[in-house]
């Protein structure tokens, strides 16, 4: 009605979010999947000289083999470039074939590696303001201190910044795409010009692998919450909370929910009848996300609000096998790419 | 506390937003617009117009909005059964023009005149309810045809006849009278319709044939379905709106003496706009006889308002035609949003600073710490039961609870596997508790205090209680009675947690937190119902001490529970006992060892105690947000607490897995076990108790055992 925009200055505008539908429509394939292994916090995952490797805290974990390389800190991300194993760390440490590297004092946040086909090292940094496990108050203070940086010929330069808590990289031969967490969209950088390549995701994405017959796979590792959206906009609730609250019951994104009577409880939520619905409001979701050639989604995975296997931050296919690193389920699933596909 | 928070807090606690959404509820506000309409119009036109206030002219203009009110009143009828009646006119002229003639040339008297003039307004009437109500044709065309053959009838009359009526010298005094008088300063015009307008009202909306105008207009089908007479009525509505438009043509006979090419023309668009104005619906069902005339006073002031200031008729068709637009918009955009505007501002939140609490997590070192005890009880009505809110057992052991589908159900013992639905009362039963004859009483949410016998006879014995003087909702109906016991004399204490929200909306409330939850009681002797207390925030569970001196209730949102005491120095007065609790008390019930069980229906949140120092944050979003959306207390975990007349913590029983007694409403110790309940549970569940007295059940404690 033409008279909404001014009603709206009276009783405020109502808060949307994009809908699960069409190629994001729900279904159960994440909790369906079967679990390769249990670990604390899987987080990245990478093939490594013929085997899946997933970090875990400080870990890195060989699947199926064990421990195979234990940290000063938390690993943050993994990549790899033939035998070239790169690891990041939560405290700005980069090692590169096994060799330590000391990196810019902003990089203290790096959320995604990934190699180029020529070689070049892409390196995503989140924000400079919070480090690792902080990264829900990034979100709640509302920052884009976050870039994306190049390691070529032993420089690291910065080639975008002001980002929105970057946490995926997808580099091919003329540029490089970005998943732009807080902001819900992936974005293109080519000959240093940012342009949107997918907005309005349902949920806040994480990283980007390539799919080898062309296209990817996207990770959410949270759902868009109507009530953390509202709470966004409410500067002094927010600020109370995020001064008062420990940061674990805040009405914000989460890996993982439910374990805490503490923790905030939307009315969707409610368990009725000893249900919980599957489709009530939500802190933390699992969804994976297979994009065509073009970044337009042609089909995704989920593990809904009454699911387990949430806060998804990594999927990587090898030959015709899906595996997805389930961070806020403890988790690494696998399945055939085929169920994956027809999902 | 900060200058903002104290502000916030003033701002809230101090104004009284909950007047918006309890005045929107109100029908009468549909009026409000057209009232409002009627004020700014009179202004107006009193201050413009010079002598407007004068007796001469007000005396006049009412002679004439009488006549006005009159076919108003007959079109307001139509339209409230859903119809349209565009022929007033002509019938008005019609009716006119048959008291005329008999008068002036038959030489009949006046009373004959007055006949024919109503027979002619009832045989019109008649004609177009027989071709609407009972062929079934669509009332705008149909009365249109009526309207054009009616007047084109007219206008062969007044051409043939118009003369003869002019050069007639009949005269009378009673005809001069109705026509020219006064009667105790009122002309005979306004005290007819003063009179037709009391008598339509009070048909409309206190006898059987106005109801069924009502069905009719707001669902044909429905009315029908109902085994209302759909066509009778339809047909009823335009025969009473022809004998009006009839009344209103003598009126004009008498006052004019005559009848020319004009009389009643453009009346049906001027009655039409003024029912239309005054609020009554175009598509039926809603409107009154209120509306009806305050569209006519605002219609005929402007109309005749604008000729005085000298305006043409070009001028005052199109006033006319844009009020009547603007009516129509309105009325429309009104009926749609009215709800959703209702939606809006319904919940009005109140500040509240909650006390710390201590922590109730498994390793935080309270006495209030939970644990996972009750995940170990047996379910007894798994998937056949939604909803226990309370549970209670009788004196042969067999087990009671209640149900959403407003059903008590009775499990036999002594394995609770058989069960039958004992008695059917409708409502959601809530608490429950057995008199000293056996009679179950019952807090039922939504409907009242109920008792049902053994021979499972179904009794209402309270539904309301003294109204409060500010009330705008009437508060004196019972809206969500939620718990009770019963005191040794008889009588029956009871809580009604909110007066804001329905039975089953009642954690909505928790939203808003405002303090209206009352403790009530209930004296059999003379069945009278009582308010004690008033302004609590949710009152729940309610349980008589062991002593029977004073009571326990609690008030869940508060995360309090106090005792009011019945006899003592204290008596009549509530002091709190336990306080600042870190789930929120629903039932309380005796404990065998002299000691009391209080349920936690849910635990608070630290996000959710914030949001309560936070008003306008909640109250943006519930406008802002669907509510499947809102932050809600975590009602998700609850418990059992067990503590002393004294108000210590002495334990916790608790279900942190969720999958069995993920919330507890309430908890009935008997023989040794602890039966529990949970509102929006599909179970009841039966736990060990391992220190209890196996005897002991409360049917004892509180009657004394079987003789």
């Amino acid at each position: 009605m033409i008279f909404d925009p001014l009603l709206d200055l009276l009783r405020g505008r109502a808060i949307t979010i994009p809908p699960m539908d069409g190629a994001f429509r729900p279904n159960t394939a994440l909790d369906d999947a079967d679990v390769l292994a249990e670990m604390p916090a899987p987080d990245a995952l990478a093939w490594h000289q013929g085997q899946l490797i997933a970090s875990s805290g400080h870990d890195i974990i060989a699947l199926g083999q064990g421990v195979i390389a234990r940290h000063n800190a938390p690993v943050t991300a993994l990549a790899t470039h033939g035998d070239t194993l790169a690891v990041a760390l939560e405290d700005g440490t980069l090692l590169l074939g096994g060799q330590s590297l000391t990196t810019p004092a902003p990089l203290r946040c790096i959320t995604a590696l990934a190699f180029g086909p020529d070689g070049v090292l892409w390196l995503a940094n989140g924000s400079t303001r919070h480090q690792g496990q902080a990264w829900v108050a990034d979100l709640m203070e509302k920052n884009a201190t976050g870039a994306v940086w190049r390691y070529d010929n032993g420089q690291f330069t910065q080639v975008a910044g002001g980002l929105g808590f970057p946490y995926g990289l997808l580099p091919d031969a003329t540029g490089v795409t970005i998943s732009e967490s807080w902001r819900h969209q992936l974005i293109r950088l080519q000959a240093g010009r940012q342009t949107a390549v997918l907005r309005h995701l349902p949920g806040y994405p994480a990283r980007l692998t390539p799919a080898p017959d062309g296209g990817a796979w996207l990770t959410l590792f949270a759902p868009r919450n109507r009530l953390v959206e509202f709470v966004l906009q409410e500067t002094h609730y927010r600020h109370d909370m995020m001064q008062q609250i420990p940061r674990d019951h805040w009405i914000a994104p989460a890996l993982a929910s439910g374990s805490s009577f503490l923790e905030p409880l939307q009315c969707g939520g409610i368990k009725t009848l000893g249900i919980h619905k599957a489709w009530s409001p939500s802190r933390s979701y699992g969804m994976v996300v297979r994009l065509g050639p073009d970044m337009t989604p042609v089909s995704s995975l989920h593990s809904r609000a009454n699911g387990q296997r949430h806060g998804t931050t990594c999927a990587l296919q090898v030959g015709g096998q899906l595996y997805v690193a389930a961070k806020g389920g403890d988790c690494v699933l696998t399945m055939a790419v085929a169920v994956a596909g027809a999902a | 506390m900060t200058l903002r928070e104290r502000l916030q807090a003033w701002r809230y606690n101090l104004v009284p937003d909950h007047i918006i959404g309890e005045v929107l509820t109100k029908r009468w506000t549909d009026n409000a617009i057209p009232f409002l309409a009627l004020i700014i119009t009179v202004a107006v036109f009193g201050s413009l117009i010079p002598g407007f206030f004068k007796l001469y002219s007000l005396q006049e203009s009412t002679r004439q909005l009488g006549e006005f009110s009159l076919v108003v009143i007959g079109l307001t009828v139509v339209m409230r059964g859903g119809g349209i009646d565009l022929a007033v006119g002509s019938i008005f002229a019609l009716s006119a023009f048959a008291a005329v003639a008999s008068f002036f040339i038959l030489g009949a008297p006046v009373w004959v005149a007055f006949a024919a003039s109503v027979v002619t307004g009832l045989a019109f009437g008649a004609i177009n309810g027989y071709l609407i109500g009972y062929l079934r044709l669509r009332a705008f065309l149909t009365t249109l045809v009526t309207f054009i053959i009616g007047r084109a009838v007219y206008d062969i009359l007044i051409v043939n006849y118009g003369s003869a009526i002019q050069m007639s010298s009949a005269t009378s005094d009673i005809w001069d009278f109705i026509g020219d008088s006064t009667f105790l300063g009122f002309s005979v015009p306004i005290l007819a319709a003063f009179v037709l307008a009391v008598i339509t009202h009070v048909a409309l909306t206190r006898s059987r044939p106005g109801w069924h105008v009502l069905a009719v207009g707001g669902s044909r089908r429905s009315a029908h379905n109902a085994g209302i007479k759909v066509q009778k009525t339809v047909f009823l509505t335009y025969v009473f709106s022809g004998l009006t438009a009839s009344l209103a043509g003598f009126l004009i006979a008498t006052r004019l003496s005559g009848a020319g090419p004009g009389t009643g023309a453009g009346l049906e668009i001027l009655a039409l706009t003024a029912a239309v104005v005054g609020g009554n619906s175009l598509g039926g069902g809603r409107g009154s006889v209120a509306k009806g005339l305050m569209g006519a006073v605002i219609v005929l002031v402007m109309t005749n308002g604008l000729i005085r200031l000298g305006y043409g008729t070009g001028t005052n068709q199109m006033v006319l035609g844009i009020l009547l637009a603007t009516a129509v918009t309105i009325d429309i955009r009104w009926l749609k949003n009215r709800h959703k505007v209702l939606n809006e501002v319904y919940v009005a939140p109140v500040y509240l600073a909650l006390g710390q609490a201590q922590s109730a997590l498994p390793d935080g070192g309270s006495p209030y710490a939970l644990n996972n005890q009750l995940a170990a009880a047996d379910h007894i009505g798994l998937g056949a039961l939604e909803g226990p809110e309370d549970v209670i057992l009788d004196r042969d052991d067999h087990l009671y609870c209640g149900t959403r589908h407003g059903e008590i159900m009775r499990f036999f013992a002594p394995d609770y596997t058989r069960f039958e639905v004992f008695a059917h009362v409708g409502g959601f039963p809530l608490g429950l508790a057995f008199d000293r004859d056996g009679n179950l009483i019952s807090c039922v949410g939504a409907m009242g205090l109920y008792s049902i016998s053994p021979d499972r006879q179904v009794k209402k014995l309270s539904a309301e209680t003294n109204r409060s003087f500010t009330s705008i909702v009437d508060d004196a109906r019972l809206r969500d009675p939620n718990d009770l016991d019963i005191a040794q004399d008889g009588r029956i204490y009871f809580t009604d947690s909110t007066k804001r929200y329905d039975a089953h909306d009642w954690a909505l409330d928790s939203i808003e937190n405002r303090a209206t939850g009352r403790l009530l009681v209930y004296d059999p002797k003379d069945g009278s119902t009582k308010t004690l207390l008033d302004g609590y925030r949710y009152t729940n569970g309610v349980c008589m001490a062991h002593d029977n001196k004073s009571l326990f209730f609690a008030e869940s949102w508060a995360c309090r529970v106090h005792r009011y005491w019945l006899e003592g120095p204290k008596a009549g007065t509530a002091e709190c006992v336990i306080k600042d609790m870190p789930g929120y008390p629903d039932n309380i019930n005796r404990a065998s060892d002299g000691t009391y069980w209080m349920a936690w229906l849910g635990m608070r949140t630290p996000s959710f105690d914030l949001s309560l120092r936070h008003p306008a944050t909640r109250k943006r979003m519930a406008r802002r947000l669907p509510q499947d959306e809102w932050l809600f207390p975590n009602i998700n975990t609850g418990g059992v607490v067990k503590f002393d007349d004294q108000g210590h913590i002495i334990g916790t029983l608790g279900d942190l897995t969720g999958n069995a007694h993920a919330m507890v409403t309430s908890m009935r110790e008997h023989k040794g076990q602890l039966f529990i309940g949970g509102i929006l549970n599909n179970r009841i569940g039966r736990f060990n108790l391992t220190a209890a007295n196996p005897d002991w059940t409360a049917n004892d404690a509180y009657w004394g055992r079987r003789a």
